[in-house]
């Protein structure tokens, strides 16, 4: 499949001058095309959910962005910087990167020692390392552990240590790789909130993640990334309008006789489920039928209908859609 | 938000920001070597065995194999010593740089240091720098030690002659130790080859005995290393009393040796790293 949907809707701020303008990014390891003609563009005060099953080349791109890996092809512009220049010394303090796994800091040193190093590494006078360490660290809800080996933090604790080191230096670019990946919900919500305060502070956000569920009401923009290639570029409902929703769960009251249910749905909808036990049934939508028109011949055959909700969220649907080609 | 640019900053104000920073990696090593505090104690108790099997061995070594400093004698204690003081800061040089590097990227904190502002020589150099400050004053005791409790006599006003010694010889062990660090950056393994070649250096160089026990062949290649003529310096005015004018030779016979290291070391580490980015590959191991 090679899809490439572009969001209708155009920002207003697209005439503004973006944080972050990667375009055409190719990017080979070996055999594998990890990134293949990959554009993206992240404005300040903007959070970039970059969306994509594993090995959809997410990871790859962040690592180009940051300046860590060298694209075969393309241009990149980071704060209106050439993509040759990021690991330039002066570059570099401009972007957070907040990587996915654990193997990021000195297990032997305290969280508060970690952060007070990376301070003085970004140019931080000793005092101020410390003092902005300790912010960062009540930001992040570590102030009590601040002081053990972070050998001894749990996932999540590292998880939200490396949030506390982006946001040292208040960086006007975050990038977040898989930060709530195997988060409590609790946890991952505290991370977010952090991701949006960056963000209303102006920081331009590129946020990866597998999760859809977290997108909603989070990310401003969204790239859909599946194996190396750009399926999806807009808004958030943007992405979900790719697919118009036809399976739904449809819960009777008492037992519903199926042949019943089925026999009213004949070239509408389709109903599975199982007669004896279940009081929910899946219906599928045939082409062509709307909703609407299921629920009215499932009343008008006498069946009491309890809730219907659609089988996946929209955005899941929508990914499905675009990573599969199967709605 | 406003535009926000990329600051460039001036050149004096980055160098010294740049030497500060090398105090937050003094602090970062030392804390985590007083973590280890067992393998801190027993680096001292290793030391103290090392110049007691070194005692033991120096009583079967005849006294005229040792070569004459100056005129005088020196025992087979004092030669040695003054050896392993020095062969110390090759192993920094050779070794550390290089495990330093190595041992980053193992525990994931490469990546992340490569993404601070900080200058790449800042990187390689504050690896080491807690070894540059622990093992003078390590070597010192060790000196020390070795006069209190086996009598061995050094010119101590031979020790800023050493200093001098020392300034084109670590910029030379240095180069070697970066070079070496591109190497394990690139090829990922390889501190066994490091290792063997660090103390085939120190072996042929007389760290721990004269180079006319060699044989003829192996004599005639060592005597041109850079580790000879160090160690050579380094006796002479720890054992002989010799003077500045005396050594002056052989740091101006250093000096090349270092340029040519220190450049081929610098060199290659970027173009490893430069290698990793490409392949996308700096953060394997």
């Amino acid at each position: 499949m090679d899809t490439r949907i572009i969001g209708l809707g155009v920002p207003a701020e697209s005439v503004a001058t973006p944080a972050i303008a990667a375009a055409g990014l190719v990017r080979s390891f070996k055999d594998n095309r990890a990134l293949d003609d990959v554009s993206i563009r992240v404005m300040p005060g903007e959070i970039h959910a970059l969306l994509g099953p594993n090995g959809a080349g997410k990871t790859t791109l962040l690592k180009i962005l940051s300046g860590l890996a060298a694209p075969d092809e393309g241009d990149i512009q980071v704060l209106g910087q050439a993509g040759h220049r990021l690991m330039t010394r002066d570059a570099r303090a401009v972007v957070g990167l907040i990587p996915s796994g654990d193997r990021s800091f000195y297990l032997r040193l305290s969280g508060l020692e970690n952060l007070m190093f990376f301070a003085r590494l970004y140019g931080m006078p000793k005092r101020q390392a410390a003092s902005r360490s300790w912010d960062v660290l009540r930001a992040v809800d570590l102030e009590a552990a601040a002081k053990r080996q972070v050998g001894v933090y749990s996932h999540g604790m590292q998880k939200r240590l490396s949030v506390a080191r982006a946001l040292l230096m208040d960086p006007p670019i975050m990038l977040v790789d898989e930060a709530t990946h195997d988060l409590d919900p609790e946890a991952s919500r505290t991370v977010r909130s952090l991701v949006v305060t960056a963000r209303d502070h102006g920081a331009a956000v590129v946020w990866a993640t597998q999760r859809l569920d977290e997108i909603r009401g989070f990310a401003d923009r969204v790239t859909l990334l599946h194996e190396g290639r750009v399926r999806f570029e807009g808004t958030v409902p943007e992405l979900m309008a790719v697919t118009v929703p036809r399976r739904y769960l449809v819960h009777v009251r008492g037992r519903a006789p199926l042949h019943v249910a089925a026999r009213a749905l004949t070239g509408i909808a389709s109903l599975t489920g199982s007669e004896e036990t279940e009081e929910q049934f899946l219906l599928v939508l045939e082409d062509g039928a709307g909703l609407g028109e299921a629920i009215v011949a499932l009343v008008g055959a006498g069946l009491e209908l309890v809730a219907c909700r659609e089988e996946r969220s929209e955005i899941e649907s929508a990914f499905l859609f675009l990573v599969r080609g199967t709605s | 938000m406003s535009a926000v640019h990329i600051r460039r900053v001036g050149r004096v104000t980055t160098v010294r920001a740049e030497i500060r920073k090398l105090a937050a990696f003094l602090r970062r090593d030392l804390l985590v070597a007083l973590s280890y505090r067992m393998s801190f104690v027993s680096d001292w108790i290793a030391m103290v065995v090392q110049v007691v099997v070194f005692n033991f061995v120096g009583r079967i070594v005849r006294p005229d194999a040792i070569p004459s400093f100056g005129g005088s004698r020196a025992t087979y204690m004092e030669f040695v010593a003054v050896g392993i003081a020095v062969s110390s800061f090759m192993a920094i040089g050779l070794g550390r740089v290089n495990t330093a590097i190595r041992q980053e990227q193992v525990q994931g904190t490469l990546e992340s240091l490569l993404l601070t502002p900080t200058a790449l020589t800042t990187i390689q150099l504050g690896s080491v720098v807690y070894d540059i400050v622990y093992v003078p004053i390590r070597t010192s005791i060790f000196l020390v030690l070795t006069s209190l409790v086996f009598g061995t006599s050094y010119h101590w006003s031979g020790l800023p002659l050493v200093m001098v010694v020392l300034l084109p010889f670590i910029p030379f062990v240095w180069g070697l130790g970066v070079l070496a660090a591109a190497w394990t950056l690139t090829f990922k393994r390889g501190t066994g080859v490091i290792g063997l070649f660090a103390t085939a250096l120190a072996l042929g160089s007389g760290t721990y005995f004269p180079t006319d026990v060699l044989p003829g062949w192996a004599e005639s290649i060592f005597r041109y290393s850079p580790v000879t003529i160090a160690l050579d310096a380094c006796r002479r005015a720890l054992l002989g009393g010799a003077g500045f004018v005396d050594i002056l030779g052989d740091v101006l016979r250093l000096i090349p040796f270092a340029a040519v290291t220190l450049t081929a070391g610098v060199i290659a580490f970027r173009m490893a790293l430069d290698r990793e980015r490409r392949r996308g590959s700096l953060g394997l191991y």
